[in-house]
């Protein structure tokens, strides 16, 4: 399966007078997971927010699933839309739904479905990113961030995706609960067979559960590929980043 | 995508559902029921004809077993291609959850009788406590005057007063233009003209711009302080603050309430001078009144107390929709909900204040002669 899910070429973004995206191009294959990472401000967010088609490029070309996402019409976007899901940074829940009504939201508004369908699956998902059940009739505001994490995790695999956008997943949780994250989401894509794409600081992240990591810098995709591919690359940012967790642990 | 389909099969005593095609979330309206089966001979699930598979059809297919009144753990799965098989073990080790979720039952009359006495009485205390606690920070403040922000008040002087002009003189200057249009018409049955100044004085300076002008900035004012406030507390900024050894209360709160203390009364007075312009104009086009013979009527008898009784309830109005705004604004939860809730709520609760303060006004100034 070398099917090209997500796939961006020559990609160029000024958000005012800052030049965000000199030429950005990458692909993302089928069932892989994938990682974006670069320093702050290197446009990571910004790329993923170019993908999932809330902030237009200003050139260059995104593709999800073989489509133009900036070329597609609005029905077309709606069909794209319901193949993937996304995880935003800070959850992004709906503060004046409970908890299940979020989740069953997306199915609420994609899918004819009665009410009592759609809370039922909406459990089934509450379920399987680990909430107990009497999470389901919670406001999120009663929730820590950890579990809020896993409530909007569950919101973004409504519609069973067959791809998934995460908004560093890991930020905000104490690293036992990172790790859990982590193991969490890589039993669900190998469970379900989905292709993850996320932005992410965490060193653990990459290498617990990535299989391939794009590394933005300076406008540009410095390199695709392993942890171990990337050591091998020149460049000063991407010596520290590494060698920082050396020291971290040999210290 | 092949429709999804069900079939019961009688094999070696037992039976065999053979499942086909795709159940996938976008076939559910499609998936077939199943009739009664009988348990105790064991069921099997032959998976060898389905095409595809998510977690929303492996749900429907327990489910559907359940109805039929076999437990889905004790059915035997067979033919599950590798890449399906995870997904139907992933949604069976969650399907016993899905039954346990519990619902929110909504409390009783009684009960929520109780929980609105409860919340009212909290309420009443939680505004009591945040006076007090304003009284203490004000105090320190008077003492030193250090802590005093006074670029803030700035800010808010020119934020409740400057920019409330307009508005509030525009208001009140109507509204002294259709009172003394609506009073001209009676008095000029009775040829009792030259009275409109003396009801139009009364009225303006008394009740109608004191009460219009303070619910005016309860909902302009009020409403934007609670917002503020409130979004900052959602951003832990009022947090920060503390951290930094200062004290909300002589950063935020004490500037904003000093502002409306002192904004009030001079909107007032602004509003006075606009309402009896708009006397004036009805008295000379309506009534035939020169202006000179309305500022004469004016100058002979309207009181000084009059003026002093509109005015003086002004400062009291402001510390009620101050205290009202930055006590509702600070105790936002943390979500854009509650942000929402407490910004409706202040502007509720200021505009009965001022209300049930005007007519408590009314009947202490009446036993008292003023």
């Amino acid at each position: 399966m070398d099917e090209i899910v997500i796939q961006a070429k020559d990609v160029v973004t000024r958000l005012g007078n800052a030049l965000i995206h000199d030429g950005v191009s990458m692909r993302v294959q089928r069932g892989q997971v994938v990682a974006l990472i670069g320093g702050s401000g290197s446009g990571k967010s910004v790329l993923l927010k170019e993908i999932i088609g809330l902030i237009r490029p200003r050139s260059g070309s995104i593709d999800l699933f073989g489509k133009d996402v900036w070329a597609a019409s609005e029905a077309e976007l709606m069909r794209l839309r319901r193949r993937f899901g996304v995880l935003f940074q800070d959850g992004a829940l709906f503060s004046s739904l409970t908890v299940e009504q979020n989740v069953a939201a997306p199915l609420r508004e994609h899918t004819e479905l009665p009410l009592k369908d759609c809370l039922q699956l909406a459990r089934l998902k509450i379920s399987m990113v680990g909430l107990p059940p009497s999470a389901c009739p919670k406001m999120p505001s009663e929730l820590s961030g950890g579990m809020r994490k896993r409530a909007a995790l569950a919101r973004a695999l409504a519609l069973d995706p067959e791809l998934l956008f995460l908004d560093e997943p890991t930020s905000g949780l104490d690293p036992i609960s990172a790790r859990a994250f982590d193991r969490l989401i890589r039993l669900l894509s190998d469970s379900l067979g989905l292709t993850v794409f996320l932005v992410t600081h965490d060193l653990d992240t990459l290498l617990a559960m990535v299989d391939s990591i794009i590394v933005l810098a300076g406008g540009k995709v410095l390199g695709q590929g392993t942890v171990e591919d990337l050591k091998k690359i020149d460049e000063p940012w991407l010596r520290d980043y590494f060698s920082a967790r050396y020291v971290e642990e040999h210290a | 995508m092949a429709d999804p389909g069900l079939q019961a099969a009688q094999e070696d005593g037992r039976t065999v559902l053979y499942a086909t095609g795709s159940w996938v979330l976008a076939n559910f309206g499609k998936f077939p029921s199943l009739a009664k089966l009988p348990a105790e001979a064991g069921v099997a699930l032959d998976a060898s004809g389905l095409d595809a598979l998510d977690t929303s059809g492996a749900f429907k297919l327990m489910n559907n077993l359940r109805e039929a009144g076999v437990e889905p753990a004790s059915v035997e799965v067979r033919g599950l291609s590798d890449s399906l098989l995870p997904v139907w073990k992933l949604v069976a080790e969650h399907f016993p959850d899905v039954q346990k979720a519990t619902e929110r039952k909504p409390a009783g009359i009684i009960a929520q009788l109780g929980l609105g006495a409860i919340n009212t009485f909290e309420h009443i205390v939680g505004f009591v406590d945040f006076a007090g606690r304003l009284a203490v920070e004000s105090f320190r403040l008077a003492k030193g005057l250090r802590g005093f922000r006074g670029r803030e008040f700035v800010a808010q002087m020119e934020a409740v007063f400057v920019y409330a002009i307009p508005i509030s003189a525009m208001m009140i200057f109507l509204m002294g233009l259709v009172f003394a249009y609506l009073m001209g018409v009676q008095a000029q049955k009775f040829g009792a003209n030259i009275y409109v100044v003396d009801g139009v004085a009364a009225a303006v300076l008394r009740e109608l711009s004191p009460v219009i002008v303070a619910i005016l900035v309860a909902g302009r004012t009020g409403a934007a302080i609670t917002a503020q406030l409130g979004t900052m507390k959602v951003n832990e900024e009022i947090d920060a603050l503390s951290v930094l050894g200062l004290s909300p209360y002589a950063v935020l709160v004490v500037p904003r309430i000093l502002a409306l203390f002192l904004a009030l009364p001079l909107l007032v007075f602004l509003g006075d001078v606009a309402g009896l312009v708009g006397g004036l104009l009805v008295a000379k086009m309506q009534l035939g009144l020169e202006f000179s013979q309305y500022w004469e009527r004016l100058d002979s008898v309207l009181q000084m107390t009059t003026f002093m009784v509109g005015v003086g309830k002004a400062p009291v109005f402001a510390v009620f929709i101050g205290l009202i705004a930055c006590r509702m604004g600070m105790t936002v939860a943390r979500d854009a909900r509650s942000v929402g809730l407490n910004t409706t709520s202040t502007v509720v609760q200021s505009i009965v204040a001022v209300i049930v303060l005007d007519a408590a006004f009314a009947i202490a100034f009446v036993e008292l002669d003023i």
